[in-house]
């Protein structure tokens, strides 16, 4: 290389960087929130609206609920699975709503936790009672009121579950606790959650903290535990949603997962058990971003999706625990064992003393520090 | 008329400088700015404030990350070279219409995207999958063994995965290749080992190393083998990026890592090139210039 030339790839390097430090500067440094909280705005749902949900939470074929909103309202309906995990989601969308944009989603569907923090920054359109009357009429009176969103000004219960253990009763039918999980005969073929506040408050409980008041030492204790398991090859993975894949192959006999999920499992002999010791509930929850395109469909969503017939053929299908009242009356003339499930109706006994997808205690910057002691873990 | 003659490079460049300003360096500006920023989401946001020390943080506690993707990437590229190489020299010798037959077949996975070949993998590796069975059989696996969820299978994946990019220009060196060369070594007594080594494999040095770098540098930086194929421990250096990104929501440091990675991985590929020397990397041309 001649000195001319090397004086060329030097100048050309510094206009380079002179030019990427200019853009940077121009681009303004991020700021916080969308502003002003908006109201959702209502009236006659028409032309398109897309909706965002978990995997498994809706019955999306062409006799679906889905396609019946689609069928009665009239409104083109564009209903995708994107939603695979809270954190992996909201981490994905973030930038967008931070700019006031919802990816032309009008409703998605988040656990409580989320959408508190999701609202907390902006992110969320408040939603207007009126609006909602068929929800009001029908929601079963003990989700009026949700320690995340009292008075209910922002989100309205989709569905909710327990977090337990899917054991393949063929091959390991003695798995009834946590503690069974991590019997090193199983080493490998267990996975775990990598949702931390389903995961985390599970292992606590095991450990025998208490589920209503965990200290900082008790979720470091627990992270200590699983980075042993995950050292020791007894974790095979750290799953989203896609637990269930592992399951249905059977690559894992035993799983940490959601009660309601059996229509992904796909399999008879893979059942959902409550652990022996230890119990964790969540609740996902509808919301209405900052920039959502067809607001009023979004509420009339809401609205279809509380009529008790509707959520009725919705608990059928998906088989979690309904926010609608009417729904047990439904199923019991189309199909007893439904309306006597627990896991769908589960009496306050059967979720007395659970957690309830707790945060780590502490301000946002301690919860960071647990967090990513977790995802060290997760990612190790 | 001599001006605009001068200047005719310069437009036929611009198409190429205007993407690579538009999607290359207009990013990587936003990316050092989110690098020297400090905050947090949940309290008030990130702020510009020439936050070096995200560079050193997020070196610490991720090399176990880093040093996995060097020998992940590295070994696949060394299998995929391996492999390429006879089965580029094969496709070569063939005729014609073989030739164009077999590249194709090559290329043919491409038309399935990515993810789901790879997730393909996943299904055929299941742990009760006939393979698995019959690797257990044979005693390649233990019979408690499995491939899924290790190191062999996030390797395998990346090496399947990258292997077109090494075969097609490695495949396209030997193409070119003067058979005469090699006969007349022969005929100055070399044997096949000393004609291989003495003119093949220095005459289709270009290929491969093209082939290494088009290989190791998107496996470096990959993460859906190691999400699909691997289990716990069998993170690379690209799921820990992600994790900062979208699950810890640090940016700021989430940025640092990625920009200490791409010097790095520049760094390896100077002192490659150089041990390889410009000449293998750039072929003849650029010694005639």
């Amino acid at each position: 290389m001649t000195t001319s030339q090397r004086l060329r790839i030097l100048v050309a390097t510094a206009l380079t960087l002179a030019a990427a430090v200019l853009v940077a500067a121009c681009g303004g440094d991020s700021g916080n929130g969308g502003g002003e909280v908006q109201v959702a705005q209502g009236g006659k749902p028409s032309g398109e609206v897309t909706i965002s949900n978990w995997p498994g939470y809706i019955d999306p074929g062409k006799d679906g609920t889905a396609a019946e909103f689609e069928k009665t309202y009239g409104v083109d309906t564009t209903y995708i699975e994107d939603v695979t995990g809270n954190t992996q989601f909201f981490g994905k969308l973030q930038p967008q709503l931070e700019r006031g944009d919802s990816g032309g989603r009008s409703l998605f569907v988040v656990t409580n936790w989320l959408a508190k923090q999701m609202y907390d920054l902006g992110y969320l359109e408040q939603i207007d009672h009126a609006d909602l009357k068929t929800v009001f009429q029908n929601i079963n009176p003990q989700f009026v009121d949700d320690e995340t969103d009292p008075g209910r000004k922002f989100s309205i219960p989709w569905q909710g579950g327990l977090t337990g253990i899917w054991v393949n009763t063929s091959e390991a039918p003695e798995i009834r606790s946590l503690k069974d999980l991590f019997d090193p005969k199983y080493k490998g073929r267990i996975t775990v959650l990598d949702e931390m506040r389903d995961t985390v408050p599970l292992i606590m409980q095991m450990q025998g903290a208490d589920p209503q008041n965990f200290t900082t030492e008790d979720w470091e204790k627990a992270i200590d535990f699983l980075k042993q398991q995950a050292d020791s090859g007894q974790i095979r993975r750290f799953t989203d949603n896609s637990y269930t894949e592992d399951l249905t192959s059977g690559n894992a006999i035993a799983s940490i997962g959601w009660s309601g999920d059996a229509s992904l499992i796909g399999r008879d002999d893979v059942e959902w058990r409550k652990p022996t010791d230890g119990c964790d509930t969540f609740f996902d929850q509808m919301v209405i971003p900052v920039g959502a395109p067809n607001t009023a469909a979004a509420l009339a969503f809401m609205n279809f999706v509380y009529r008790p017939e509707v959520q009725a053929d919705i608990a059928a299908y998906v088989n979690y625990v309904t926010p609608v009242d009417g729904v047990k009356e439904i199923l019991a003339k189309k199909d007893p064992e439904l309306a006597n499930d627990p896991l769908i109706f589960p009496p306050p006994s059967f979720t007395r003393g659970c957690s309830e997808d707790p945060n780590p205690p502490g301000d946002a910057e301690e919860q960071q520090k647990i967090t990513e002691q977790f995802q060290d873990v997760v990612t190790g | 008329m001599t001006i605009r003659r001068r200047l005719i490079p310069y437009w036929l460049l611009a198409p190429g400088a205007l993407w690579l300003l538009l999607f290359f360096v207009i990013p990587m500006g936003f990316m050092a700015q989110q690098a020297l920023e400090s905050g947090s989401l949940l309290t008030g946001g990130f702020t510009f404030t020439w936050e070096w020390s995200n560079f050193p943080d997020s070196l610490s506690g991720n090399s176990e990350q880093i040093v996995r993707s060097f020998y992940y990437a590295g070994a696949a590229t060394i299998l995929a070279l391996l492999i390429s190489y006879p089965l580029a020299y094969a496709i070569a010798q063939q005729s014609s219409r073989w030739r164009l037959l077999l590249l194709f077949a090559v290329i043919a996975p491409f038309f399935t995207t990515y993810l789901i070949r790879t997730i393909a993998w996943k299904t055929i590796l299941a742990d009760q999958s006939p393979v698995i069975d019959v690797l257990q059989y044979v005693h390649l696996l233990p019979d408690d063994g499995r491939v899924l969820a290790t190191s062999g299978a996030v390797i395998a994946g990346l090496t399947y995965n990258f292997l077109p990019f090494m075969i097609l220009p490695i495949y396209a060196s030997i193409e070119r290749l003067d058979l005469r060369l090699i006969e007349a070594a022969r005929d100055l007594y070399a044997s096949s080992t000393q004609a291989f080594l003495r003119v093949t494999l220095p005459m289709t040095a270009p290929g491969i190393v093209a082939g290494v770098l088009l290989t190791f540098i998107p496996a470096f930086g990959d993460y859906v083998n190691a999400t699909i194929l691997g289990g716990t421990h069998q993170n690379m250096i690209g799921n820990k990026i992600q994790s900062l990104f979208l699950v810890e929501r640090d940016y700021p440091e989430a940025a640092a890592l990625s920009f200490l990675m791409m010097a790095l991985i520049l760094a390896v590929v100077v002192v490659y090139i150089r041990l390889a020397g410009t000449e293998a990397f750039m072929g003849e041309e650029e010694k005639r210039a």
